[in-house]
């Protein structure tokens, strides 16, 4: 059931740019998307499952490139909000695989997921409104902040990435040894 | 308990990084937008969280089984604090697997919640089951943060191999001195009629034979062959091993000695046991309940010890080896010190039985089926069947045993010389 609902999220997040744009290269595209994506789902592996919603996001980034339409905050949204759960699912997918789970465990988890895709979407409002308010008080000043910004924002992420990689054991791994 | 990072952060880690990259390259403020879920969610998760504080109790139903029976294992869990998300998991030791439920779980609890978790484990194996707690690992609800430990609590678990009724006995060729089952060659009180003789100053009136006595004119008193018991060593041959965990010779011999034993204790005779391998241990004969546990307990441990040394049969003790005992030795006749020792025992006038156990199951089971397997293992019977005719060629009574089915059928058509026999002989 976990894993039905990852593939149905890989499936959308890999449908949506060509329900924006349906061409023959976004197509194949799709393909490598669909491939790591259910790869991921089907063996419950995050690393894969990321590299799928990684190409989703690529192939998101060309539709919005090529059709140069107006910034839609509320899709992004989604989008991000679909990565989110289907990280979330294929991870518990993992850890609870041929375990026991109690009664209340999947209601609690689903409660705190939707908490936190809700407050994701209160964030991107809180982002908008800034990012708005900004615009009108420095016009014309907005963007390097923005990019200064993001790129530092990258460039954490990066270095979050590589400690976290570079550590010796995380309790994940240590759970996939004891078993 | 500490709590540390799980490796799904590097995954939200990576996407954001991609988000944010994205975003920078192409202009749009929307690809960046994309990342916020994330980056709530590792907000969240990153902030300081309090250890969670619980209890746990560990506990086993029993702490003897035989091999294939089931162990209940019951974890108690009582939180202190509000855990979101707990996983226990029991790791399990060779050759137990789980036979109702899984050993592993998950639970929700809320503060104060007592929580119990049970399964039940099969032991497939003869073995002293040593059970460790469970590992314990609290999650941070959205799987960004785990801390984890160990329960530190030991259950102890007997799993003794498991016997089979054995009805029909090997005699043994000579008596000792105490009350038992087997019809005595010496005279004395007892229901199996010796002979009748003249009345002797000294003969109880209870012994005279009136009809003899009318016959002849004379007084006469039947004599009696007492009921003895006998003294049992059983030998195992641990300097073998062939075949999988759980259904190797050692195992199948063990079974044997186990069941051996339990039968002629049953039958009031002493029994002992010497563990023949790179380590000599023995159990000097005795008898009674007491005895079988001692012989259980011994045998729950034996087990192959690599050693290129023969053990001489001269350090067992005679009380261990008494000079009248029957030895029953169960053993694969793979090694040759264990024949050597055999050859020993039967030169030093012992009676011995060797009950041949088959190895060619036990390698079967241990290897995959094909052609080559089968024309081996056809090869590796006639060469066994001949290896065995030699040694009955030189005396020594052997029985033919396949290690699984009962020894029963083993000693079905056994002929033993009855005692008397074997005395007058």
């Amino acid at each position: 059931m976990i894993r039905l609902l990852a593939a149905a999220l890989v499936v959308a997040l890999a449908g949506l740019p060509l329900s924006v744009l349906p061409s023959l290269p976004l197509a194949w595209l799709t393909v490598p998307v669909l491939l790591l994506g259910l790869g991921g789902v089907a063996i419950r592996s995050v690393p894969l499952a990321t590299s799928g919603a990684a190409l989703a996001l690529i192939e998101y980034t060309f539709t919005l490139v090529i059709t140069g339409g107006r910034v839609d905050v509320l899709t992004a949204t989604g989008f991000g909000a679909a990565v989110f759960f289907l990280l979330e699912l294929v991870s518990f997918a993992d850890r609870t695989h041929r375990a026991t789970i109690g009664s209340a465990v999947l209601a609690s988890q689903l409660r705190r997921w939707l908490g936190i895709a809700a407050l994701g979407v209160a964030g991107t409002m809180l982002v908008t409104i800034g990012a708005e308010t900004l615009r009108v008080a420095l016009p014309g000043g907005t963007l390097p902040l923005v990019v200064i910004l993001s790129a530092l924002g990258a460039l954490t992420a990066l270095a979050g990435t590589v400690r976290l990689v570079s550590r010796p054991s995380s309790p994940s791994s240590a759970s996939s040894r004891s078993r | 308990m500490t709590w540390r990072p799980t490796a799904l952060n590097v995954s939200f880690l990576t996407f954001v990084g991609w988000a944010l990259f994205l975003g920078v390259l192409t202009g749009r403020a929307d690809i960046m937008v994309v990342a916020v879920p994330l980056v709530v969610a590792l907000m969240i998760a990153g902030r300081p969280r309090r250890t969670p504080v619980f209890e746990l109790a560990h506990e086993v139903s029993t702490d003897r089984v035989v091999e294939q029976d089931r162990v209940m294992v019951t974890v108690t869990l009582r939180a202190s604090t509000a855990m979101p998300l707990l996983e226990l998991f029991q790791p399990l030791p060779p050759l137990v697997t789980v036979e109702r439920g899984r050993h592993h779980a998950f639970f929700t609890l809320r503060a104060g919640e007592e929580r119990r978790w049970t399964f039940d484990l099969r032991c497939s194996g003869r073995q002293r089951l040593v059970l460790g707690g469970p590992h314990v690992r609290v999650w941070e609800p959205l799987g960004l943060a785990a801390s984890e430990t160990r329960h530190q609590t030991r259950a102890t678990i007997a799993v003794y191999p498991r016997l089979t009724a054995v009805r029909r006995l090997p005699r043994p060729a000579r008596t000792q001195t105490s009350v038992g089952n087997y019809v005595s060659p010496a005279s004395g009180d007892g229901i199996e009629p010796r002979e009748i003789r003249p009345f002797a100053p000294g003969d109880q009136i209870r012994h005279v034979n009136w009809r003899a006595t009318l016959r002849l004119g004379k007084l006469h008193v039947t004599q009696h062959h007492p009921e003895r018991n006998a003294d049992v060593v059983i030998m195992v041959d641990t300097l073998s091993h062939v075949g999988p965990d759980g259904m190797t010779v050692v195992d199948a011999a063990v079974r044997g000695a186990g069941s051996l034993a339990a039968a002629y204790l049953a039958r009031r005779d002493r029994v002992g046991l010497i563990e023949y391998g790179g380590v000599l241990r023995w159990v000097k004969p005795g008898s009674g309940r007491a005895q079988q546990e001692r012989l259980l307990e011994t045998l729950l441990r034996a087990a192959v010890v690599f050693t290129h040394v023969a053990k001489d049969l001269d350090l067992v003790p005679p009380r261990v080896l008494p000079a009248q005992a029957l030895v029953i030795a169960l053993t694969p006749l793979l090694d040759p010190r264990f024949v050597d020792a055999l050859a020993n025992l039967i030169g030093r006038g012992f009676d011995v039985i060797v009950v041949a156990i088959s190895p060619i199951a036990s390698a079967r089971a241990a290897t995959r089926s094909s052609l080559a397997a089968d024309v081996a293992a056809g090869l590796w019977a006639l060469e066994r069947r001949a290896e065995l005719d030699e040694f009955r060629r030189r005396g020594v009574t052997i029985a033919e045993w396949d290690g699984e089915g009962s020894l029963d059928a083993v000693f079905a058509g056994w002929r033993r010389p009855r005692v008397r026999q074997v005395i007058a002989g």
